[in-house]
């Protein structure tokens, strides 16, 4: 869950509408630095995973029925006793032509694309449906906090903002997970084929993003409120209900669509205890299993995919965000 | 407006849950489920347990569920052992076990070794095929040759064979195969053709096809056990050359890279979710397969398992502890049956070279170590684990009782000198005191200074860093995991040691590691006193005892005994089983009578709840669980129905090991 949003004020100035020319030359810009930014992550994780203790591609059973000549063959066959400039070297070739490798420990041998194939779909599946959930409760429940602000509405909006953010997760998930579907009949578990087992798992992955989205349209629209144009329009006569719907909304979700696209990308994330306690077979978690077992190959894969849609998340948002205000300009002014 | 935005919000919610209730897009390595034969009632939900009926009826599909991970199926590879398992039912050995343990023909149909067995022959069934993952037959006909290369693949080191110590010093020339390979590909070895070593295999390796069907191993010490290492190793499953050779890295990836000729083979396999095991129509003894299907799906948590059992939508479960207090009282508690065995026995182990200086003057004591073994209430840190008859796992000897049976039927944990030690209550915090005042006398001086150690600083980051002053008390650092249970079995066995032997003479220090235990404080030698357990992979008492000797691989505390190691030498070298078995007890009583490790108990812990009958499939002692003759009742057993049944298992057991 995202901690603070930063403003938008101090950018440099920009402007989408300064001509093709001057937006091309933004958007290269951006891509090269995207680029170098992702080159200097990946290439900073593949030294660093090297350095790694060479016991740690062994579990501690491997270590305990093979002796070190043993354990050394294994490490020279797997490529992984050879320098890491070409080990780097090796990989990149590879990558660019299409094969990123095979995992080394968690799923030993396993070509680490069928892995993403296997896993990246129903993450996806998963979090489209709970992000689609998340924005929609969560937005609605922001103006109707708004709305109503200090009355009852907002008090339980923010109970239930504090709750979701204060108590420990697996309390209340282990709580909806056995009690809720006991008494709405769900399955305990999420099954291919059976689509009621989808809908708790996610309403649990919205949970938070409810809580996310709701709590930041009400500051923002709370915060657009005092504005003048907005006591104008009530000085006009316009309605409460029509002022927050087509003039606060509209300037308050500003700051919040910046974020919409790393939010879609990211949808391919999961949810390591989610999809561990509904046993979803995704992509929860496989980053934080493979750091534990040493899997150089997909921690590299997963660094590398992760980075880039870092990069492109923020690439996006700036451009949305310039698109959806015409206040913001991207390019920067001639003279 | 407004209907507009209402409209538009329920549209939104409507998109919402219709994502959420598709399914993820098609999956390249999953198989369709159509023709598994469907269960006849095991998995309706049944919110309370059924009445128990007798006689029992049976489905022929079982729900169960996997915890760990199948992360890929080349069994010769895997340290899974759930992947072993799936492997012992769709991949048929030469030999299997009856439910009573006594071997039985199964790819072979007759086998024979000499004198010393140093030299078996089996003479395999003809016309058994490998099949596919649809179960359709692919031509391939296993042979003697497939048993011939299985060893072949799993004695080049480029193919990563897991486990391969026991197998690789047994067979004839395989070791030295092995190492001549590696040798090649790291350079050491630059004048042999690497091919020229590949294809001296046939001559040089312990293992040939005298005929199609004939396959004979030579090994390089006498191994009466043979039959039940074929039972516990993967290594010595059939292997199709051509076909894995074909698959290259992709064997055994998912279920449509490998091929089966066992009872079962995998027609469905969703990675870290779901694996479906189907009966093998071109099986060859396919009468005697009872469930048709095994379902397996993953669960996280034992919480869920529970809960999914109560829910008839798993046919097994286990409880822990933690849950087992809870259904007391319930119309659960009848189901609740104790698990009965673990062939696993939970070890003190010693560091006998050890860098606290105060811990390594007393370690090479014996009165000292007697100290120890003398101050451990084994059922008290039993209870952690089994509250209700914690004395069930308390265990004295090294190898388990009702394991190994020699050719009388006598349990080896019998013998003379095992006997004894079993029957043995240690626990006596007078003797742990008396035994720890002797060794004070012959290791301090009147002041309580331990001769020859000055005060230091001990470094065995980055577990501990503590000051000692060379002085009594002596200080032991024990080192656990950072585990819950094990934390308070820690706090315990503090407790206990510093009470019965005196924190005037003995302080406990405690630390935990987290990650890799044994490469963070085993290996490095970044403890004093650590537990551990070891399982008895195959059936002779040397599979583990040979382990233990002052250079073994299990060895870990590097404790030096020369009368052990010359006893397991002599009874490895001996093929008559009562002799064999006579020096082996009488090794391991000396270990154990010298406290250089010190056992307590079984890892056995917790209770169940099952539709399974016992004891109708072969008994694995050493491989995974076979489902081959296996039953499924149609309603849960009650411990009384489980208690009555291993009762007059007991019995016929009994009569069929004395050869009656």
């Amino acid at each position: 869950m995202r901690a603070e949003l930063p403003g938008l004020a101090g950018q440099r100035a920009y402007s989408i509408r300064g001509g093709p020319e001057s937006l091309l030359r933004y958007i290269l810009n951006r891509t090269l630095r995207s680029i170098l930014t992702v080159v200097i992550v990946f290439v900073t994780v593949f030294m660093l995973l090297r350095f790694m203790p060479l016991n740690g591609y062994f579990t501690d059973e491997m270590l305990k029925v093979s002796d070190e000549q043993t354990r050394m063959a294994y490490l020279r066959n797997q490529g992984l006793l050879d320098p890491p400039f070409s080990q780097l070297w090796r990989f990149v070739k590879n990558l660019f032509a299409g094969d990123l490798g095979r995992s080394l420990t968690v799923y030993p041998k396993v070509p680490i694309t069928i892995l993403l194939c296997e896993k990246i779909p129903v993450t996806a599946a998963f979090g489209a449906a709970s992000l689609v959930l998340g924005m929609t409760l969560g937005l609605l429940m922001g103006m109707f906090m708004a709305r109503y602000k200090e009355r009852l509405g907002d008090t339980l909006g923010t109970f239930y903002v504090v709750f979701v953010r204060a108590v420990p997760s697996l309390i209340y998930l282990f709580f909806i997970q056995v009690w809720v579907s006991g008494v709405l009949k769900l399955p305990l578990v999420f099954y291919e084929d059976r689509p009621e087992s989808w809908i708790l798992p996610t309403i649990c992955l919205s949970l938070g993003s409810i809580a996310w989205y709701a709590i930041w349209l009400r500051r923002f629209m709370v915060d657009e409120e005092n504005r003048d144009y907005v006591k104008f329009a009530m000085v006009k006569g316009l309605s409460k209900k029509y002022v927050l719907r087509r003039h606060l909304f509209k300037n308050a979700i500003i700051p919040i669509a910046i974020y919409l696209p790393s939010d879609i990308l990211f949808i391919i994330s999961g949810s390591l205890i989610i999809e561990s306690l509904y046993a979803i077979p995704g992509t929860g978690g496989l980053l934080t299993k493979a750091i534990q077992k040493q899997d150089n190959n997909l921690v590299q894969v997963i660094v590398l995919m992760y980075a880039i849609l870092s990069v492109l998340g923020v690439f996006l948002g700036d451009l949305l965000v310039a698109f959806v205000d015409p206040r913001i300009r991207l390019t920067e002014d001639e003279g | 407006m407004k209907r507009t935005v209402s409209l538009f919000l329920a549209i939104v919610l409507l998109a919402s849950l219709a994502c959420a209730c598709q399914g993820p897009a098609s999956d390249p390595g999953v198989q369709p489920t159509d023709g598994v034969p469907s269960g006849t009632g095991a998995g309706e939900a049944q919110p309370t347990p059924p009445e128990q009926a007798e006689p029992l009826e049976y489905v022929d599909l079982y729900k169960t569920y996997f915890t760990s991970e199948y992360p890929s199926l080349n069994y010769y590879t895997t340290v899974y052992g759930g992947v072993r398992g799936l492997a012992a039912n769709c991949v048929e050995a030469l030999v299997e076990p009856d439910e009573y343990g006594l071997y039985q023909p199964a790819m072979a149909l007759s086998w024979e070794s000499n004198e010393d067995c140093t030299v078996w022959t089996f003479h395999l069934r003809e016309g058994v095929e490998w099949v596919d993952h649809q179960g359709n037959p692919t031509g391939m006909k296993v042979t003697a040759q497939d048993y011939v290369d299985a060893v072949r693949y799993v004695g080049d080191p480029l193919n990563g064979a897991y486990s391969l110590r026991v197998v690789r010093d047994l067979i004839e020339g395989l070791y030295d195969y092995y190492w001549g390979l590696d040798d090649i590909d790291s350079g050491t070895d630059t004048t042999t053709v690497r091919a020229d070593l590949v294809a001296s295999f046939d001559e040089t390796v312990g293992v040939k096809a005298l005929d199609e069907y004939t396959v004979q191993y030579t090994l390089s010490a006498s191994a009466p056990y043979f039959l039940s290492l074929i039972e516990g190793s993967m290594l010595l499953l059939p292997c199709e050359y051509s076909y894995v050779t074909e698959m290259g890295e992709d064997f055994g990836i998912d279920n449509q890279h490998m091929l089966y000729c066992g009872a079962y083979y995998l027609s469905t396999f969703e990675r870290d979710k779901k694996i479906v095991m189907t009966a093998n129509p071109h099986y060859w003894d396919k009468d005697s397969v009872t469930i048709r299907s095994i379902e397996q799906q993953r669960l996280g948590d034992t919480m869920t398992t529970l809960e999914m059992f109560k829910r008839g939508e798993i046919d097994e479960c286990v409880v822990e502890s933690e849950e087992y207090s809870s259904l007391l009282g319930t119309e659960w508690e009848k189901y609740l049956a104790p698990n009965s065995f673990s062939s696993s026995t939970n070890y003190l182990w010693l560091d006998f070279g050890s860098d606290n200086p105060e811990f390594n003057a007393f370690i090479h004591n014996e009165n000292f170590r007697k100290a120890l073994q003398h101050s451990i209430d084994r059922e008290s840190i039993a209870y952690l684990r089994e509250p209700v008859t914690p004395s069930r796992l308390v265990r004295n000897t090294i190898i388990a009782e009702t394991l190994i049976y020699d050719d009388r039927g006598v349990d080896y944990t019998d013998y003379p000198g095992l006997a004894e030690i079993k029957a043995t209550d240690y626990y006596d915090a007078g003797k742990a005191r008396a035994y720890m005042e002797a060794a004070v006398a012959e290791l301090c001086d009147a002041s309580g200074s331990i001769l020859g150690v000055d005060a230091a600083t001990v470094d065995m980051l980055p577990v501990a860093q503590f000051d000692v002053d060379g002085k009594l008390p002596v200080t032991l650092l024990y080192v656990g995991t950072d585990d819950e249970a094990e934390i308070l079995m820690a706090q315990l066995l503090e407790v206990m040691i510093e009470e019965a032997i005196g924190a005037d003479l003995i302080d406990v220090q405690l630390a935990f590691a987290t990650g890799g235990f044994y490469s963070t404080v085993a290996d490095p030698l970044n403890y004093d006193v650590y537990y551990d357990s070891l399982s008895v992979p195959y059936g002779d008492p040397g599979s583990q005892l040979s382990r233990l000797t002052s250079d073994g691989a299990e060895n870990v505390g590097y404790y030096e005994v020369p009368e052990y190691d010359a006893l397991i030498e002599q009874a490895l070298m001996e093929s008559d089983i009562q002799k064999r078995y006579a020096l082996f007890a009488q090794a391991e009583a000396y270990l154990v009578n010298g406290a250089y490790v010190i056992p307590f108990i079984s890892s056995l812990r917790g209770y169940y709840m099952t539709r399974i009958e016992p004891y109708t499939g072969p008994l694995m002692q050493f491989g995974s669980i076979k489902y081959k003759g296996m039953r499924v009742s149609a309603q849960i057993l009650t411990a009384d129905q489980l208690a009555a049944i291993s009762s007059a298992y007991e019995e016929k057991k009994a009569d069929r090991l004395s050869g009656n």
